[in-house]
């Protein structure tokens, strides 16, 4: 089987994590939270961690065994599907929000005109052979891809650092309009969900751990760090720079024979949309193949892509429609597939722990 | 006519040569005895010939016999028994064969002789400092360089014949220990079920050898320097010589080896790195400069410098041509003025570049048709080519790919592309070996001699980024 390195499953969690958090979110949150949206990012990150602990703990009990292996031993097969199709209704539902919030991103600040079809042409053959190419190839590339993403993102944050910025006011929000936010949000979370999907895949030991950590740690940190010198910058003017990555370098003040250095963010942003939406599509075939295991992942793609069509006339372009729905019901459906899901995977893998130990000591 | 056994074999084997013109048969009778030889006129010595067989036989006084001829008469060092079924193959090598109605035997002496040039520098990688020598066609001399390069007995030649009309002699070369076994076995399979007329240069065997010999991407690695390959061997690596050709091939291969150069080995390992990163640099200069002139002349004008921009609206302006086909006609330019100074013999090279740099360029930019900044970023990117000359041809149909995806998508087809061709590059793993490796996935060992070379002294171990049996380089 081909595997990925720790370094490799890092790197994937930490494109991940940035991919749909730079760019919409922190304009979003800043409308009911404020500046204490980070508080709410800090517990939300929180709360993935947990999904992270889960997936620590299974990997560390069986370190060989697939998703599937693994529910249909505690579950039978029927569950087990049905539990993983859940996976695949998160998945895909998530690659049409990065999708979403870049093509908002291109639409509105680069391509300004008729950018449908156009954006189409360019990421599906892209992201559908990048799942072709399988986990092995798109870790690769992201490895290659991360000093890239990362001096971009920095840079980004070091040009609006040297800017006017002023410490925003915190704490003017209620402990329930933080955990409103949270819960609103949490569509936006779930990322680490794509380590269950293929977990057989991942090879580590405990120094693995300790280097995923490292990079889950780097991604969570410049998160807050955009999320905060974003605050910092605009104040009460946040709500309306629903670009936040790109609005930090375009509205800094120019540097003398550099120009406009908005390119920078504009490449780091096509690439971590690109990155993200394989990686998630990738999980999502993965699901259908679990799913519909005598479909091949080529059918998968093909569903995929259908499946992609269809919401792309429903959801994609309609920027109110699109928060509307990932606020109001996503929320329900994440905490489904976010934490209710893992929580039982991991007590029904202990469940069937305490059944293998029984059988053995009979 | 009642013919006897040596006009029998002689008749019979000119007819197997269809009467060639080259093909030439001697009879020579010593008292009773009578001996026959066949040989090639083309590819026989005639001093040669003359001294150590033709003279010595006149002289001898004694019964010849097998054991006389090979022992007492010939004066060659070359000379061996035969079997009867042999006797075409050692005609074809250059070899006198000799047999006689009196004794079984038949007898082989090397009298092979063939224009042959000196090892001189390859043109295709000059060297500042270094060993200036070059394989040449001659398969033997060939194997000369290397073994004065690897004085060890581990150094191993395995020859192989391909080609049903051609029978040319290809060599499976690797330093036992070092180089991995598998990777060894896999070679010597695929050169062995090779199904094909003939092999003329090494490169006929070269896709044979690919996993992927449809793909654009070169994955077997090629050299005209005996260091190179002496050192690539050192590291593991197999190499693959053809005779008749000064090309030989290596693998397994990375990009990575073509990102180097000779030349970083034999001066400071500081400039070497800076030398490196110019070239890659270069490669991506030379791959997306043209596109990404257009995605931003085209789509993204408002991320240019206001100055730059002025500059581009003023020299692109009244020009017949879009920008996009502007630039496919400088590169089209380009490309034929490269075609043509190849072809073209060295005495009207000059003649060229003055109707290409001149003519067709200044007068083109004169006469509107094409815009400054145009041919500059085309010329770059293809000067900027040549800092990689082994990927030459690659590099240049990424060119055109990238000018397509620049010219209508913009960036984000510069970035799709770019993504999609890293993809498709980390597919390849032929012989277990990572083709971006050791940057993807990240060997750090072997980042050593990556980008940024480390001195000699600190590769303590062999490259970890392909398979083989030695770890240690030095202690």
């Amino acid at each position: 089987m081909k595997s990925i390195s720790a370094r490799q499953t890092g790197i994937i969690l930490f494109l991940t994590i940035l991919a749909n958090k730079i760019l919409l979110l922190p304009s979003i949150m800043y409308e009911k939270t404020k500046a204490d949206s980070l508080f709410v990012m800090m517990l939300l990150f929180a709360f993935e961690l947990f999904i992270l602990w889960i997936f620590f703990s299974l990997k560390n009990k069986y370190p060989n065994s697939s998703l599937k292996e693994l529910l249909q031993k505690s579950v039978g097969g029927k569950i087990a599907k049905a539990l993983i199709f859940v996976f695949l209704i998160f998945f895909l539902f998530k690659t049409m929000l990065t999708y979403s919030v870049i093509y908002v991103y291109l639409k509105d600040l680069v391509y300004q005109d008729e950018f449908g079809l156009l954006a189409i042409i360019c990421f599906i053959p892209v992201v559908n052979h990048g799942v072709v190419c399988g986990l092995r190839a798109m870790s690769r590339s992201f490895e290659l891809f991360f000093y890239l993403v990362l001096t971009g993102v920095v840079f980004c944050l070091v040009i609006a650092f040297f800017t006017n910025i002023s410490i925003p006011y915190f704490f003017l929000s209620n402990p329930k309009d933080i955990f409103n936010t949270c819960f609103t949000h949490f569509f936006s979370f779930g990322d680490y969900l794509i380590l269950f999907i293929f977990m057989d895949k991942i090879k580590f030991d405990n120094q693995g751990k300790k280097t995923i950590l490292k990079f889950v740690g780097l991604g969570i940190t410049i998160v807050l760090a955009i999320f905060l010198i974003f605050y910092c910058k605009y104040h009460d003017t946040a709500f309306m720079h629903n670009n936040a990555i790109a609005d930090l370098l375009v509205f800094s003040v120019q540097f003398n024979a550099i120009g406009r250095l908005d390119i920078i963010a504009m490449v780091t942003i096509m690439a971590l949309g690109l990155f993200q939406m394989e990686i998630f599509q990738y999980a999502f075939c993965e699901s259908f193949v679990m799913v519909f295991p005598k479909l091949s992942l080529k059918y998968a793609i093909a569903v995929f892509d259908i499946l992609f069509f269809i919401v792309y006339f429903v959801l994609i372009g309609k920027y109110e429609f699109m928060i509307m729905v990932t606020t109001n019901y996503l929320p329900y459906f994440s905490i489904l597939s976010n934490y209710i899901l893992p929580s039982i995977i991991f007590a029904l893998s202990y469940k069937h722990k305490k059944e293998l130990k029984h059988e053995k000591s009979v | 006519m009642i013919q006897n056994k040596v006009e029998k074999i002689i008749e019979k084997y000119k007819i197997e040569f269809h009467n060639s013109n080259d093909f030439a048969s001697r009879i020579f009778n010593k008292g009773e005895q009578m001996v026959g030889m066949l040989f090639l006129k083309s590819m026989t010595n005639p001093e040669l010939f003359s001294q150590t067989i033709y003279m010595p036989l006149q002289q001898c006084n004694e019964k010849i016999d097998e054991k006389t001829l090979c022992e007492k008469i010939l004066k060659n060092n070359s000379i061996e028994i035969i079997e009867e079924k042999n006797i075409i193959t050692n005609i074809l090598d250059g070899k006198v064969v000799i047999f006689s109605d009196s004794f079984q035997g038949i007898v082989s002496v090397d009298v092979l002789t063939f224009p042959s040039r000196a090892p001189t520098e390859p043109p295709t990688s000059p060297v500042i400092q270094g060993p200036r020598e070059g394989f040449v066609e001659d398969f033997k001399t060939n194997l000369t360089l290397l073994r004065r390069r690897i004085h060890s007995k581990d150094l191993v030649f395995k020859s192989v014949f391909v080609g049903n009309k051609t029978n040319t002699k290809v060599i499976i070369s690797y330093i036992d220990g070092v180089a991995n076994k598998k990777v060894v076995e896999e070679v010597e399979r695929k050169i062995n079920a090779i199904k094909i007329d003939g092999v003329v240069d090494s490169y006929y065997i070269l896709s044979f050898l690919e996993k992927r010999p449809n793909s654009l991407f070169k994955q077997i690695g090629n050299t005209e320097k005996p260091d190179i390959v002496a050192s690539k061997m050192l590291e593991g690596k197999v190499a693959i010589i053809v005779d008749n050709s000064p090309i030989v091939l290596t693998v397994p291969f990375i990009l990575m080896e073509d990102l180097q150069s000779s030349n970083d080995y034999y001066t400071n390992h500081h400039y070497s790195s800076l030398v490196r990163v110019i070239r890659i640099l270069g490669l991506m200069i030379a791959i997306i400069a043209p596109g990404f002139y257009l995605a931003l002349q085209l789509f993204h004008y408002n991320v240019l410098p206001l100055n730059f921009l002025i500059t581009i609206a003023d020299t692109t302006q009244g020009l017949p041509f879009t920008p996009f086909l502007e630039i496919l006609f400088i590169f089209l330019l380009f490309q034929i003025l490269y075609e043509v100074s190849l072809r073209l013999p060295s005495y009207l090279g000059l003649a060229t570049s003055v109707v290409g740099a001149l003519i067709l360029g200044d007068t083109g930019v004169k006469a509107g048709l094409i815009s400054p900044p145009g041919v500059i970023i085309t010329a770059l990117a293809k000067i900027a080519l040549y800092t990689v000359p082994e990927q030459q041809s690659q590099i240049t149909v990424l060119q055109v790919i990238f000018i397509i995806l620049g010219g209508s998508l913009g960036i984000l087809g510069i970035v799709t592309g770019l993504v999609f061709v890293v993809n498709y590059l980390n597919t390849l793993d032929d012989f277990s070996t990572p083709y971006l490796a050791p940057y993807a996935p990240r060997i750090a060992n072997d980042l050593q001699d990556g980008l940024i070379k480390h001195s000699i002294n600190d590769m303590k171990t062999l490259p970890k980024s392909f398979p083989n049996n030695h770890k240690e380089r030095s202690k």
